[in-house]
């Protein structure tokens, strides 16, 4: 009787701590966004999205030149990065499906994910930024792309492994060439997925910031070129949080809210729409 | 499978753009290896790989450069996070898999993951501004006032509580963490086959003890990938840390002192390097978190590729 009292108290403060565990990892989101909420909405007004920076230290001025560039790098990446992985993913999914050669670039693939994004900097500043002598956009943009192939890349393998064999079988039977089948077949059927994989891909790199340090660097003026230096978001609120303005801070703060609410609101909806399509 | 390859030339071509494309990525890791190697060339034929990673000093003034302090750092950051989050993000499984009834399950885990969505660079800045301020004001001096008089472990918290220091960045980066753990280990618990489970609870087992007798031991495996994925990705992160541990190249037996990590040093002082052995000696410490996190990784990916391939028929 009292053994088995202790197994059911012991079972319950298990439980209990478990629960608790979940509650401390809701806190910290909700701490974390509340906090941005708070301090990143009084410094949401049009001037931020219409006008460029003021001089260091005076009030007033916006981010203009950092959304823009922001869309910039982010764009040429996504420019750069998607045809890469999603023709690699076709290719460890349909040309190379079963291989040695597919399941050994996939683990490579797996570990490039997280391999340090400060790393990539670094390793484009050696090819892009070096060689040239000034900082420059492309480079930024590059070295986004470099993280976004592999998630792309192994999103579409996986996607498309997910299209019936029997499917391609059918398209075979008609006479097709494999290319045909895989662009007017598996493409078609594997579409929704491989979409939404770009999209978390984009949320992904659209939130780095060490790896646009040493190559797009910032630039407190307007450009669209992208042979200079270009400011992003990231990289402005990571020098004005650590200056010494309170207005910078002000700025840095909405700045952070204006990423956070984009990221979260396109990885929520990624997830809705694998959800809605493969049930999971 | 390579049916049409010969017969059509378009295919042939589609093909082997794939293949291009596919190959990019060992191209690209590849390409980061001996890049970095190349850069750090000098500062290895100066400093050697023995001397630089024990050598303290850190001097851009006097030239002399070694890794051991911002090793260190790297190190009692990654461990102290991983030691936070572990708990609790074996907890966020357990709750999830066992205990949460199903309508709570879905919006939970998503919630959890998108502590993950959010960009490092938030971390830092809620890190600066909120939690450094509360670290110093409330946590710090309490943990000064009951374990720091603790004999031995008092060493851990001396020093005057700034909040910018090594114990305030692990608490950020094992919140970081947390969501990957939880997920690896979400997913192994679920592997673990219902028929087993309720063989158990047949016997009159208790919810923890099939927990802890019957899922743990089965998912143990994808567990420990999970925990050592977390920490590739502890070692690696950069802007949640930069901003709260002070780049101050130190080894310090208190947590509550300021000191640097691998990734911090690169983000503070890339740009600033002036001199080439200054830069070559910054590649020469990205050399060896690549190399370091490389390993982690490919150890963690090995785990959870067995854990698969041992449950999943």
């Amino acid at each position: 009787m009292n053994v088995e009292r202790r197994r059911k108290i012991m079972s319950s403060v298990a439980l209990l701590l478990s629960s608790l565990a979940a509650l401390i990892g809701l806190f910290w989101l909700v701490f974390i966004l509340a906090d941005v909420l708070i301090n990143g909405i009084k410094g949401i007004n049009l001037s931020l999205f219409l006008e460029d920076p003021a001089p260091p230290g005076m009030e007033g001025g916006g981010l203009r030149n950092a959304f823009v560039g922001q869309l910039l790098i982010t764009g040429m990446a996504t420019v750069i990065g998607v045809p890469l992985g999603v023709l690699g993913g076709t290719f460890l999914a349909e040309y190379a499906r079963g291989r040695t050669i597919s399941r050994i670039i996939s683990i490579i693939s797996d570990i490039m994910v997280s391999v340090p994004s400060i790393v990539v900097g670094t390793f484009v500043y050696a090819i892009m930024v070096k060689p040239l002598g000034h900082f420059n956009g492309w480079a930024g943009a590059v070295a986004l792309a470099i993280i976004m192939i592999p998630v792309v890349l192994r999103t579409t393998e996986d996607m498309l492994s997910m299209v019936p064999w029997t499917l391609r079988e059918a398209a075979f039977a008609l006479g097709a060439p494999y290319y045909r089948v895989i662009i007017q077949v598996v493409y078609r059927g594997a579409a929704t997925g491989i979409l939404t994989g770009i999209l978390l891909s984009i949320a992904r790199v659209a939130g780095e910031t060490a790896p646009l340090l040493f190559t797009s660097f910032n630039n407190s003026f307007f450009s669209w070129n992208m042979n200079e230096p270009v400011a992003s978001l990231t990289v402005t609120i990571f020098q004005y949080a650590m200056g010494p303005y309170e207005s910078w801070h002000t700025q840095a703060w909405a700045a952070s809210l204006v990423i956070t609410l984009f990221i979260l609101f396109i990885t929520i909806l990624g997830r809705l729409i694998l959800k809605w399509r493969f049930g999971r | 499978m390579t049916r049409g390859l010969k017969k059509n030339p378009v295919d042939f071509l589609f093909g082997t753009l794939t293949g291009i494309a596919s190959l990019s990525v060992v191209v690209l890791i590849g390409g980061i290896f001996f890049a970095l190697l190349i850069e750090s060339i000098p500062a290895i034929e100066r400093f050697g790989i023995i001397r630089f990673i024990t050598t303290v000093d850190w001097d851009p003034v006097a030239e002399v450069f070694g890794a051991a302090s911002t090793l260190y750092g790297t190190a009692v950051t990654t461990v102290l996070s991983l030691l936070f989050a572990i708990p609790v993000a074996i907890g966020i499984a357990i709750f999830i898999t066992e205990i949460a009834p199903s309508f709570l399950k879905g919006p939970i885990g998503t919630a959890i993951e998108l502590l993950a969505a959010i960009p490092s660079i938030i971390y830092g800045m809620w890190g600066l501004f909120t939690l450094a301020p509360i670290m110093e004001e409330y946590i710090e001096p309490f943990l000064q006032g009951s374990l720091g008089r603790v004999p031995l472990l008092g060493i851990l918290f001396q020093g005057t509580p700034m909040g910018i220091d090594l114990f305030t960045a692990s608490v950020i980066l094992s919140i970081m963490i947390i969501p990957f753990t939880a997920s690896v280990a979400r997913d192994s618990f679920n592997l673990t086959p219902s028929i087993v489970k309720e063989s158990a609870y047949a016997v009159g087992a208790t919810k923890w003890e099939v927990v802890k007798d019957v899922v743990l031991p089965y998912s143990k495996l994808g567990v420990f990938g999970g925990v050592v994925l977390s920490l590739g990705r502890a070692l690696g992160e950069t802007m949640a840390v930069a901003f709260v541990l002070g780049n101050n190249h130190q080894i310090t037996s208190s947590l509550f002192d300021a000191a640097a990590t691998i990734t911090v040093s690169l983000a503070n002082e890339f740009t600033e390097a002036d001199t080439d052995i200054y830069l070559s000696s910054l590649y020469y410490l990205a050399l060896l978190l690549f190399v370091m996190s490389f390993i982690t990784l490919a150890i963690a990916k090995l785990f959870l590729l067995r854990a698969e391939r041992r449950y999943s028929r």
